[in-house]
């Protein structure tokens, strides 16, 4: 049926009986498969497959996950129109729950009956849904990102879930439930295979989508495919090398840093009594009092106090464990690698989840210094590839956003400078915005409110309403100063560099030449300053520096759109 | 993509001399054509009259009698209909004039803005898709709008409104006809 040479035959799960009898004999080469092909293990004929029994599993608790959340639009209905407390017991609301519990365990079985796919001559093809059919096909070369998730469930059976994302929008992912582990892994080197001899194809202008098309599924190797296999090859199996790993500790320490809320809260509670009481006497002296508010209730309002401080006590606590435990279940066992041109992130705890990107597909480098990051010297450093998929996913889990949680000042250097060479985030001499940009943000949008609520004091002759205005208008200024302070651009002509923040400090990096569009804007009264901001839309999002000198924005937009336009390099 | 992109790194345009890049600064810049803002004066001025004939047919109307406050409100929501559309309209009457675009050989640029000029330029090398944008009020004006959109998201689709229809089809087939549509 096909060419033996190009056949590597690591996968033996899935039910391919004849051809794995036809190569049962190639075993031996697998030493050598690097090079070659390896398509055949992962096409799976005409016939439709169905997916593993443990899928019914999967499809159980989802649909439960999906019930659970319609249910939660549904209470507040549910609760006004029949007092929900007196009826919890009756036999129609358990024989209401009873049906909609059996019914959902069921449609993971029916959800199961109803998804089959295949993957033949070079498409991905599933059908799917109960109610509404779907079907989708997706060319390999078409999928853009491939992830492997493994729900814990699934972990002693050895099997995974193969998550197919395209360029396009989210919608257009496809999901194959169920499939041996080495199944997903084969299917996944297959993919990306795909793409790069695709475009290693486009590349050579051919006619890169007939070839894989047709010379490719038909199993014909002329000697130019086979010269562009191997290149494409060599690119996909180069050996795995790790670039970070994060241990249990840097987890921790990220945990605590990325929910910062709960520290100042936390810090200030010898303080909590103190605060309430002073406010509900200053509300007081405003003629409001609490326990008005708090209205005919058989507790004293301090009593009421006490118990919302507890509360708000057990909730922070919670929270701190919650950020703690959130990125040790995200981020346990973070490995970061490169594989050929890709790098890969792998962690969870549970669920191990891995996100792969290509490396010419980062438009921008985002590293990212809290202050509580900046007192222990920690760096949460950020891939960015496009995000134009519309949906806004979680940030951590996000595939568009590739993230290495606290690392060290080091090796954040050492990270950036191994996706972008020579990129130097800390070691340019920034370019400053004008101070101009304090006083128009103080003048524009901070005096007006501010001086109102300060005429009101005045005029009610309340001294606090006076002193309260007068320190909101102190701290935005303040806050403003420091974010003039830290904003500034630089562009070393090979890289685009942006500092920003207010406390914290961001860097950022891009490429000129993957800019989308330049935008210079100007306000007459900055036109007259001789100040311009300068907008780069990059596929990962915009970004903004504003009042800068107009000739350096003049000159910065020119050379951008000379990069690009002269270039002509892919963004992608 | 290392090799590649290797490849291509040697090729790089910094030695090139800050005088030889092409610089925004000289774009000639076209203005877009006169009837758009009077249609867009025309349109808020009907917007305007739709919201105030509403009221005004809701005041006078006798199915069912209005409570007390509201037959006072009625002078004011009409002033405050008649003052928002000209304020509107008045942004559009200086704005609108203040459009202006200009095509060179690798992308197309956009002036616009009254108060904050804003300058975009988008180069045809990024584009992945174009439409001619017709409303039913712009058919009517002969007039249509050029989308350009980016890999940049939706929010940052360069948009030049109000062009004739026939020069709206022309830089169409200008930004497809370029060469490096397609290449991505």
């Amino acid at each position: 049926m096909t060419a033996p040479e190009t056949s590597t035959n690591q996968v033996s799960h899935l039910d391919k009986t004849q051809e794995h009898k036809e190569n049962a004999p190639l075993h031996s080469q697998i030493q050598d498969a690097n090079l070659t092909d390896p398509k055949l293990k992962i096409e799976t004929g005409d016939e439709w497959q169905r997916l593993s029994l443990i899928s019914i599993l999967y499809f159980t608790i989802r649909n439960f996950t999906n019930m659970a959340q319609g249910l939660i639009y549904a209470i507040p209905a549910l609760a006004i129109s029949f007092n929900i407390w007196d009826n919890l017991l009756s036999p129609e609301v358990l024989i209401g729950a009873g049906i909609l519990l059996l019914s959902t365990s069921g449609s993971g079985v029916i959800s199961f009956f109803m998804y089959k796919f295949r993957v033949y001559n070079q498409h991905v093809e599933i059908h799917h849904g109960v109610f509404q059919r779907r079907y989708t096909n997706l060319p390999l070369w078409r999928i853009q990102n491939v992830k492997i998730e493994r729900p814990f469930y699934y972990r002693p059976f050895g099997y995974a879930l193969v998550v197919l994302d395209t360029a396009g929008s989210g919608k257009e992912e496809a999901k194959i439930v169920a499939v041996p582990e080495a199944y997903a892994e084969a299917l996944k080197k297959q993919v990306l295979y795909e793409k790069e001899h695709h475009e290693v194809g486009y590349k050579g202008e051919l006619a890169g989508e007939e070839l894989s098309d047709k010379e490719l599924s038909d199993g014909i190797s002329s000697s130019r495919t086979q010269s562009m296999s191997a290149k494409a090859a060599d690119n996909v199996n180069t050996s795995e090398e790790v670039l970070n790993r994060r241990s249990v500790k840097d987890i921790i320490i990220h945990g605590i840093t990325n929910n910062r809320v709960w520290i100042i809260l936390g810090a200030a509670a010898p303080f909590y009594d103190d605060v309430f009481g002073l406010v509900s006497e200053w509300l007081a002296d405003k003629g409001l009092q609490l326990n008005q508010i708090v209205g005919e209730q058989t507790v004293a309002w301090w009593q009421f106090g006490l118990y919302a401080f507890v509360i708000l006590m057990m909730l922070m606590a919670l929270v701190a464990l919650l950020s703690v435990g959130g990125a040790l279940l995200t981020f346990y066992g973070y490995t970061l690698s490169r594989v050929g041109d890709r790098y890969i992130r792998r962690s969870g705890l549970l669920n191990k989840l891995e996100v792969s990107m290509r490396a010419s597909r980062i438009q921008m480098i985002t590293a990212k210094q809290d202050w509580l990051d900046k007192i222990l010297k920690r760096v949460n450093l950020y891939f960015e590839q496009n995000s134009t998929a519309g949906q806004q996913m979680q940030e951590l889990m996000s595939p568009n956003k590739l993230i290495v949680p606290s690392v060290t000042e080091n090796e954040a250097f050492e990270l950036s400078q191994e996706v972008m060479p020579g990129c130097d985030l800390r070691g340019q001499s920034y370019q400053t915005i004008s101070k101009r940009f304090i006083r128009f943000w103080l003048l524009a949008v901070w005096t007006l409110p501010v001086f109102g609520f300060f005429t009101l004091g005045a005029v009610t002759s309340h001294l606090d309403i006076m002193i309260g205005a007068v320190t909101i208008f102190i701290s935005v200024a303040l806050l403003l100063t420091l974010r003039w302070w830290r904003w500034g651009i630089a562009y070393d002509n090979k890289y685009v560099y942006i500092r920003r923040g207010r406390i914290g400090v961001d860097y950022q990096c891009f490429e000129p030449y993957k800019a989308q569009q330049v935008i210079v804007k100007q306000s007459v009264f900055m036109k007259r300053k001789k100040l311009a901001t300068i907008k780069f839309v990059l596929a990962s999002g915009a970004v903004t520096v504003p009042f800068l000198p107009e000739e350096y924005v003049n000159k910065l937009a020119d050379s951008v759109l000379f990069e690009v336009e002269s270039t002509r390099r892919s963004w992608m | 993509m290392t090799n590649s992109a290797q490849k291509e790194a040697v090729f790089s345009n910094s030695q090139l001399g800050v005088d030889e890049i092409p610089t925004l600064k000289t774009l000639t810049l076209l203005p877009i054509s006169k009837k758009y803002r009077a249609l867009n004066i025309f349109s808020i001025g009907l917007i305007a009259l739709v919201l105030g004939g509403i009221a005004t047919a809701i005041r006078l109307q006798g199915f069912w009698t209005l409570p007390e406050n509201l037959t006072l409100a009625y002078p004011y929501v009409v002033a405050g209909i008649v003052a928002l559309g000209s304020v509107w309209a008045l942004y559009h009457f200086f704005a609108d004039v203040r459009i202006f675009y200009a095509i060179r050989e690798q992308d197309i640029s956009k002036q616009s803005g009254l108060i904050f000029r804003k300058l975009s330029c988008q180069p045809i090398l990024r584009v992945q898709h174009v439409e001619v944008n017709r409303g039913p009020l712009d058919r009517w004006a002969g007039l249509a709008s050029l989308q350009v959109f980016s890999a940049g998201g939706e929010m940052h689709t360069f948009e030049i409104p109000g062009l004739s229809i026939e020069r709206a089809e022309q830089l169409r087939e200008f930004i497809l006809a370029h060469k490096d549509i397609g290449a991505r």
